[in-house]
């Protein structure tokens, strides 16, 4: 009878305190999985983005030795144009030569001291305007 | 009651055993190459991946006193081909044979050659010109060729200054001659290297591994050397050298004030940029390396010291014989049969053997060596030319009492470069002062940092003396021995000079003469000296004169070299 009784009480305890049934929450789970996901694909992004760069990069530098190169061709080719051996060639071909008299044209006061170049240059430009 | 057993279930059981082992077995071999063989794969991984590279250093450009180029590294394109992979290896030699400028046959012998996996098509050629032939290689879609960058040496002048400049070895670019030998270190620069992480194909994977201690570029040098007034030295030179039918010859142009070589030619002379059949004597730089003894132009030096230590002025009278017995030795002059009372003055203008002989008489053995000590003579002239020779200049204490003081005052017995008297010269032009004469005026570091070159100066002679020295030097040119060397707007002055060659281990030649004139331009106001050497002319002049003379045929060459310099350097005319 006592046994029974107990049965009863506790029967009567668990009646008068209701068991609080457990909720799974999936919130968090979706956060975390989403967060994942994103950082995953940021990852990859950033990845992506870290290589087309390098690529990039790797461009610009073979371009600049591109026109590094060109620059040096560019200034041996001047070089080369302005040998005078090359220009002399040329000269020749196109008839300049050498006058068998030499004329020395003598300004007065072009080698005078106190005055300034711009007046010895007027001096030199009226002369030589007034040459035949 | 016992459950019974489908058939299928034993089916699965097996099914799930082999696959228990497949993956036990991938199991097996991860934990193996992940664990017990890591290392050794990973290590085995970056083997292909990681490569250390050697980076070249650019070499030094070096310029012209005007900052144009003399000598330039530039990157070059090598053509190459993996014959294993040309699916026509005799048509595309073919094809590129006259693009490379190679015999067809020595294309198609490398392409086919049994086995080979690499053939040179060019080595080092300019981008125009690859182009070419990367175009066609790609309009055509043809495997198997590939293009490299290597660096090469460029001398865009060609043959101007090429002595003083020199040259490189094409395979590691080492300075082998001239300035490219003699400052190479600085040139050179030092190598750097790079660790780098590639793909299969070569190309650098980013994100990998990227380590680089970069390559210090090699420093520029500026040369005092002038390119018009070394292009009018060599090309009077040249045409000197033919028309004496001399040997060789040399010319050196020097800036009295500086001491800066302003031209320095030599003939032959040949092209860096194909040596292919060149004389390798072409190489050498005679203003520098080659010896001989300057005769009468040393008579300079006799006299100035005589004047200096007054034991004569240019008025002094001196009783001159027709000749001088001496030891074994009898000194004459050329064309005087009769004893003659001669000044100071006229014995230098006519270049009196037995007049200067006398002069040296009085003024002493010790006193002529130290003057010729301190006017550089036995000792190399500058620091920055490689294969320098000092000449050689006998000590005092080993003087014989006969003939060594007379030889020596007429200029034998002394050993000089030309560019060593053209230093005398110079200092006599200098008002006295003896500068070193160098070509490297400045070498600028990578970093920026410039180095000017700043030349050693001693007095020798006073001013006075000087002076004194190029008034009688202008009597030699007006009067004297060197009047082809007079040029129509200026007024000058120098000195004459034909010695008998000396063939080493055979004695004085009885042909052979040296021939030289060595001249102050302007001679009221100096501004450089020109120094000639013609090395055996022979042959006669319209009027019957012998071309051995240095005033016959190197008194020209210094009043054609003389007027291109002066007109160059902007030097107003000064004859009236």
């Amino acid at each position: 009878m006592t046994a029974t009784a107990h049965q009863h009480d506790s029967f009567d305890l668990e009646q008068l305190i209701p068991v609080r049934r457990r909720r799974v929450r999936l919130r968090p789970w979706f956060v975390f999985a989403f967060v994942v996901i994103v950082a995953f694909f940021g990852l990859i992004f950033s990845r992506v983005s870290l290589d087309r760069s390098g690529f990039e990069l790797d461009d610009l530098e073979t371009q600049i030795a591109i026109e590094e190169a060109r620059h040096w061709d560019l200034r041996v080719e001047v070089a080369r144009l302005q040998d005078p051996n090359r220009i002399t060639t040329l000269a020749v071909g196109n008839g300049l030569v050498y006058p068998e008299e030499r004329i020395a044209i003598e300004v007065p006061g072009i080698e005078s001291e106190g005055l300034d170049d711009d007046f010895r240059w007027a001096q030199l430009k009226a002369v030589l305007t007034a040459q035949p | 009651m016992a459950s019974r057993r489908k058939p299928n279930d034993s089916r699965l059981l097996v099914l799930g055993i082999a696959f228990a082992v497949a993956w036990a077995g991938i199991g097996y071999r991860l934990v193996r190459v992940q664990g017990f063989e890591a290392e050794d794969h990973a290590a085995r991984g970056e083997q292909q991946r990681v490569r250390t590279e050697d980076l070249t250093a650019p070499r030094g450009t070096i310029y012209d006193r005007d900052g144009v180029e003399l000598a330039v590294s530039i990157d070059a394109i090598t053509v190459t081909v993996n014959p294993a992979e040309l699916e026509d290896p005799v048509a595309l030699a073919r094809l590129l044979a006259p693009m490379v400028g190679e015999p067809r046959h020595v294309l198609r012998q490398r392409f086919t050659k049994p086995g080979s996996q690499f053939a040179y098509v060019a080595r080092r050629l300019e981008s125009a010109e690859a182009e070419q032939i990367r175009r066609f290689v790609r309009d055509s879609d043809i495997a198997g060729v590939y293009f490299s960058a290597e660096p090469k040496r460029v001398y865009p002048a060609g043959s101007l200054a090429s002595q003083v400049v020199g040259f490189v070895r094409d395979d590691d670019m080492a300075g082998l001659e001239g300035i490219e030998w003699k400052y190479d270190e600085a040139l050179a620069g030092v190598p750097g290297q790079q660790i780098v992480e590639r793909d299969p194909y070569g190309n650098p994977i980013p994100q990998g591994e990227f380590i680089v201690d970069p390559a210090q570029p090699g420093a520029d040098l500026i040369l005092t050397i002038d390119r018009e007034i070394e292009f009018a030295a060599q090309q009077i030179l040249a045409q000197a050298v033919a028309d004496t039918n001399a040997t060789a010859g040399t010319v050196v142009v020097l800036d009295v004030d500086t001491g800066e070589v302003l031209a320095m030619a030599s003939a032959p002379t040949f092209d860096p940029n194909n040596r292919t059949g060149a004389d390798p004597s072409a190489y050498r730089n005679r203003a520098v390396t080659d010896v001989y003894e300057p005769g009468s132009t040393l008579k300079v030096v006799t006299v100035a010291a005589a004047l200096e230590e007054d034991v004569v002025t240019p008025r002094t009278s001196i009783r001159v014989p027709a000749k001088l017995e001496i030891g074994d030795k009898n000194y004459t002059d050329v064309g005087r049969k009769k004893p003659r009372q001669m000044t100071v003055s006229e014995i230098v203008a006519q270049s009196s053997n037995v007049g200067t002989i006398l002069i040296q008489d009085l003024l002493g053995n010790d006193q002529h060596y130290r003057y010729l000590a301190a006017f550089g003579l036995g000792a190399a002239a500058s620091g920055d030319l490689p294969g320098e020779a000092s000449g050689h200049l006998e000590n005092v204490r080993n003087w014989c009492d006969t003939t060594c003081g007379p030889s020596t005052a007429i200029g034998y017995r002394v050993d000089v470069t030309p560019l060593q008297m053209a230093s005398v010269f110079a200092a006599i032009a200098n008002d006295g002062v003896w500068v070193e004469p160098h070509v490297v005026r400045e070498v600028i570091r990578a970093d920026g940092t410039r180095e000017r070159f700043r030349p050693t100066e001693r007095p020798v002679v006073s001013a006075a003396t000087a002076r004194v020295m190029r008034l009688m030097l202008q009597g030699v040119v007006e009067s004297g021995t060197g009047t082809l060397a007079a040029i129509d707007s200026y007024t000058v002055g120098g000195k004459t000079g034909t010695t008998e060659k000396f063939v080493p281990g055979e004695g004085y030649s009885a042909e052979d003469r040296i021939a030289s004139f060595i001249g102050i331009a302007p001679i009221d106001d100096p501004r450089i000296v020109v120094a000639v050497v013609l090395d055996a002319p022979h042959g006669e002049l319209e009027d019957g004169s012998d071309l051995k003379f240095g005033g016959v045929s190197a008194a020209p060459v210094f009043a054609a070299v003389a007027e291109a310099a002066l007109h160059r350097l902007g030097v107003p005319p000064d004859a009236r």
